[in-house]
């Protein structure tokens, strides 16, 4: 065991994530023997649909979780995003691309503002994302007179933009949505872990003053966590319509704290400085299963918080006593 | 080497064995920090623990107080063995310790820390008038003078320094372990450190005494115990020994720590930084002086006399009301340590773990903190290279770390200032400014961060040197600028000062 934890693979990848991936594959055997249909491959397909908006949600704040800050706006940025770029495209008729790029363009602009707060005015991101959760979610409602909006199905001339999600060629549904969440995946480990802005992220998440002191321009790296996040919601909110379609407005903040369990169980630490990418990935993983799994069962949805909460509390007790016996 | 376990022991006025540690044993993963260790303490003695930077002594001090549990060994205090798992347990038998790092909560009065797990209760209510009270009382008998009711983050590093002890005091100790505490005092500070440590052994407390100050030693201890590398070295009595018998032991060389005699600055070397009129709230009053290509220019002064506070006003840490900066000739407007840093200008706190380092990165990543642009491959960090530098500055600086990838948080003190100090030589700045950039590092690391400076002013470099020990400012500075209470009140060349004209400048109020 000792050889096992100690081999340079492990210790790369981390021996909490290892265990975390043995959970996601316990639980699917799980389900599979408690309910056969889980083996059959549009029922991934169907519990895959909730892991791709979360994953973006939870790979935004990933970063923000990183400077050791919170972003509880990201449920509400999303469904905000695609409310007001739902009713551009249904109801005054712009281009689906243009909805498509409307959703983004919410996300940064939120992103910068929740950035601006933070960063520059100073305030505790606790506060000041609750300030704009409740924004963006009447914002939301105003935009669209609290009238739910349906974006276009796929046999609409518009509705290509489902393919994004999923994708027919010949007979066989092939899921685009998870391809795109693995490559922006990839793309945000890079960030974090190869580039500056990463390095800068994770560092002033563990000493903020020592990095100002040493002639880093910390407003600006912070900044980009948090505007990283807003985008990453944006593109959430194009996942959350290409597998749904529906949107109502005055909703979305429970998506705040399935994706902020993710991230935790993965192993990004909420005091900041520690962050991994491919751990909120697998907690993605786990919440959607989990969602599916226990809806499938037949049980409440609010089986699935108790379920997820232990979960959670279990992967951060590990960390912590591994962090312990490490001293 | 000679044998100094024969050394004869002298029982002259110390008191019976209250303490013994045997054979303490003690691995981290990839360091083994305690190799069968012993310690004997006895009733009425100052007992000097000492040793170069990880050596292993604030390690020991934390098996004792049960922080980190032992391998193996054993731990007999009063005649019985015993195994303390939290500083609460030890602390409940009579043995505390005032941690170098003081552990004092700044928004609670200084009677509410002193009091703090053990709260004077009037019912369900603190009784804040009672614990003030006490707290007065205390003070009385120790001959300071604190307020209790003062917010600990308006005293001095000093004041709370005293409040530790106090605490600690206050908890009817049998044994106090003293880890570096004049590291942060002024020279009247320790002198009163001193009394009250006297005190204390006469009435018959075991006292442990850790500092890296030879002189301190020589007049508190009674004896000496010293550690290197993880071991037991052995143990002197203080005063049939000799300075160099105890550095030996620590470092198996001799350090000679001369004076400065005149200034190594050419007469006609340029004006590298001027600092005019320099103004920052009560702590920085018009302060004006230049530095020289090549300089090392002492920052002398008592505890809270604005010299950190004119370093971080100048460097851009914190905001300035007004005065002018000029670098090479040029005047510069810095305003934030981002601009300070691209005027050239590199800063060591006084405080590394607060503003020095990122405990939870590595010895690399930390080392080009200031500097990544440099070590960029496009877009991305070019982590072969920003190795390769780090390793060639732990070389440089002798930085003992397993490895660069190593997290800072796992090296001693003295390590991790040398990698803030890598941090600004990899940036390759020309004007550096040390603060207190000994403080807490053992004889050994301290002449080489000496040489270390005297290398770099032979490069070209040039050293604002904040310094509160007399013989740091003496050994080390081409000139010195003494302040008091925010102004600068004296300037005086290496030539002329002595310790008298220092302290005579360091102390004139006006």
């Amino acid at each position: 065991m000792e050889n096992f934890k100690n081999s340079p693979f492990v210790k790369k990848v981390g021996f909490n994530r290892i265990v975390l991936c043995g959970v996601l594959l316990v639980m699917y055997i799980a389900f599979a023997i408690i309910s056969p249909t889980f083996l059959s491959y549009s029922r991934i397909l169907s519990a895959l649909n909730y892991a791709y908006f979360l994953g973006f949600l939870a790979l935004g704040v990933t970063f923000v979780i990183a400077t050791g800050g919170i972003d509880f706006s990201i449920g509400p940025v999303m469904f905000c995003a695609a409310l007001i770029a739902g009713r551009l495209l249904t109801k005054d008729g712009i281009p689906t691309g243009a909805a498509l790029l409307v959703c983004v363009l919410v996300g940064l602009v939120f992103g910068i503002w929740n950035g601006f707060l933070v960063a520059y005015m100073g305030l505790p991101s606790f506060i000041s994302s609750m300030a704009s959760m409740m924004l963006a979610k009447g914002i939301g409602s105003v935009f669209t007179q609290t009238q739910t909006i349906s974006w276009p199905q796929s046999s609409d001339a518009s509705g290509w933009y489902r393919s994004l999600v999923r994708m027919k060629i010949g007979n066989t549904d092939v899921p685009t949505g998870l391809l795109i969440l693995l490559v922006i995946a990839v793309i945000c480990a890079i960030i974090l872990n190869n580039t500056k802005a990463g390095r800068y992220i994770l560092c002033l998440g563990s000493n903020k003053e020592a990095v100002r002191l040493s002639g880093v321009n910390v407003k600006k790296w912070e900044m980009l966590a948090y505007v990283i996040c807003g985008t990453l919601a944006g593109v959430a909110a194009i996942a959350y319509v290409g597998s749904y379609t529906t949107v109502q407005p005055g909703l979305g903040d429970t998506f705040n704290n399935d994706a902020i369990a993710s991230c935790v169980m993965g192993g990004t630490s909420m005091a900041g400085g520690v962050a991994s990418i491919g751990g909120s990935i697998i907690g993605v993983l786990i919440v959607s299963l989990l969602q599916e799994g226990i809806l499938a069962m037949g049980f409440q949805k609010d089986y699935q918080y108790v379920i997820t909460g232990i979960i959670v509390l279990l992967a951060v007790y590990a960390d912590v006593r591994s962090k312990k016996r490490k001293n | 080497m000679c044998d100094y376990n024969k050394v004869e022991r002298k029982d002259r006025d110390m008191g019976e064995v209250i303490l013994t540690m045997k054979g303490i044993d003690k691995s981290f993963p990839g360091v083994h920090a305690l190799d069968h260790v012993d310690l004997e303490i006895r009733k009425g003695e100052v007992h000097a623990l000492m040793g170069e930077n990880g050596a292993g002594k604030s390690t020991l001090m934390k098996v004792l107080t049960g922080i980190y549990s032992k391998d193996s060994g054993s731990i007999t205090y009063e005649g019985k063995e015993v195994e303390f798992t939290s500083p609460r347990d030890a602390q409940d038998a009579g043995i505390v310790i005032v941690h170098q790092e003081l552990n004092m909560l700044n928004h609670l009065t200084v009677a509410q820390n002193i009091f703090i797990g053990r709260e004077i209760m009037n019912g369900k209510l603190i009784n804040d008038a009672k614990m003030n009270e006490e707290a007065a009382k205390l003070f009385r008998q120790l001959n300071i003078d604190i307020d209790p009711k003062e917010k600990m983050g308006n005293l001095t590093v000093g004041k709370q320094q005293m409040c530790e002890i106090a605490k600690a005091i206050s908890h009817e100790a049998k044994v106090i372990i003293f880890d570096e505490p004049s590291a942060a005092l002024t020279e009247a500070e320790i002198e009163e450190l001193f009394k009250i440590i006297r005190d204390l052994r006469d009435k018959q407390l075991g006292i442990v005494y850790i500092s890296h100050r030879m002189d301190e030693i020589k007049v508190i201890t009674d004896r000496v115990t010293v550690m290197r590398d993880g071991s037991y070295v052995g143990t002197l009595i203080t005063k049939d020994c000799t300075k160099d018998d105890i550095i030996n032991m620590m470092v198996g060389r001799v350090i000679y720590e001369d004076p400065k005699t005149e200034s190594n600055v050419a007469p006609d070397a340029p004006v590298v930084l001027k600092v005019e009129h320099l103004n920052a709230g009560k702590m920085v009053q018009d302060v004006s002086f230049e530095l020289h290509k090549g300089e090392i220019l002492g920052f002398s002064g008592l505890m809270g006399a604005g010299r950190t506070e004119t370093a971080r006003a100048l460097f851009g840490a914190d905001p300035k009301e007004s005065g002018d900066i000029y670098v090479n000739g040029k005047k510069v407007d810095i305003k934030s340590p981002m601009d300070a840093v691209k005027c050239g200008i590199g800063y060591l706190s006084e405080d590394r773990k607060r503003y020095g380092i990122v405990v939870a990165k590595s010895v690399a990543e930390n080392s080009t903190m200031a500097s990544m642009e440099n070590f960029m491959n496009g877009i991305f960090i070019n982590k072969k290279k920003e190795n390769e530098i780090a390793k060639k500055y732990v070389n440089d600086l002798k930085t003992k770390t397993p490895g660069v990838d190593q997290l800072v948080v796992n090296l001693s003190g003295g390590n991790q200032q040398k990698v803030v100090i890598a941090k600004w030589l990899v940036r390759n700045c020309d004007i550096l400014i040390f603060d207190e950039p000994t403080r807490g590092i053992d004889v050994g690391a301290k002449s080489e961060i000496y040489h270390l400076m005297n290398e770099l002013v032979a490069e070209g470099k040039s050293i604002i040197m904040i310094s509160s020990e007399m013989t740091e400012i003496l050994r080390m500075s081409d000139r010195i600028v003494v302040m008091c209470e925010g102004k600068k009140t004296g300037e005086i060349d290496i030539s002329e000062a002595t310790q008298e004209n220092i302290m005579h400048a360091a102390t004139r109020r006006e």
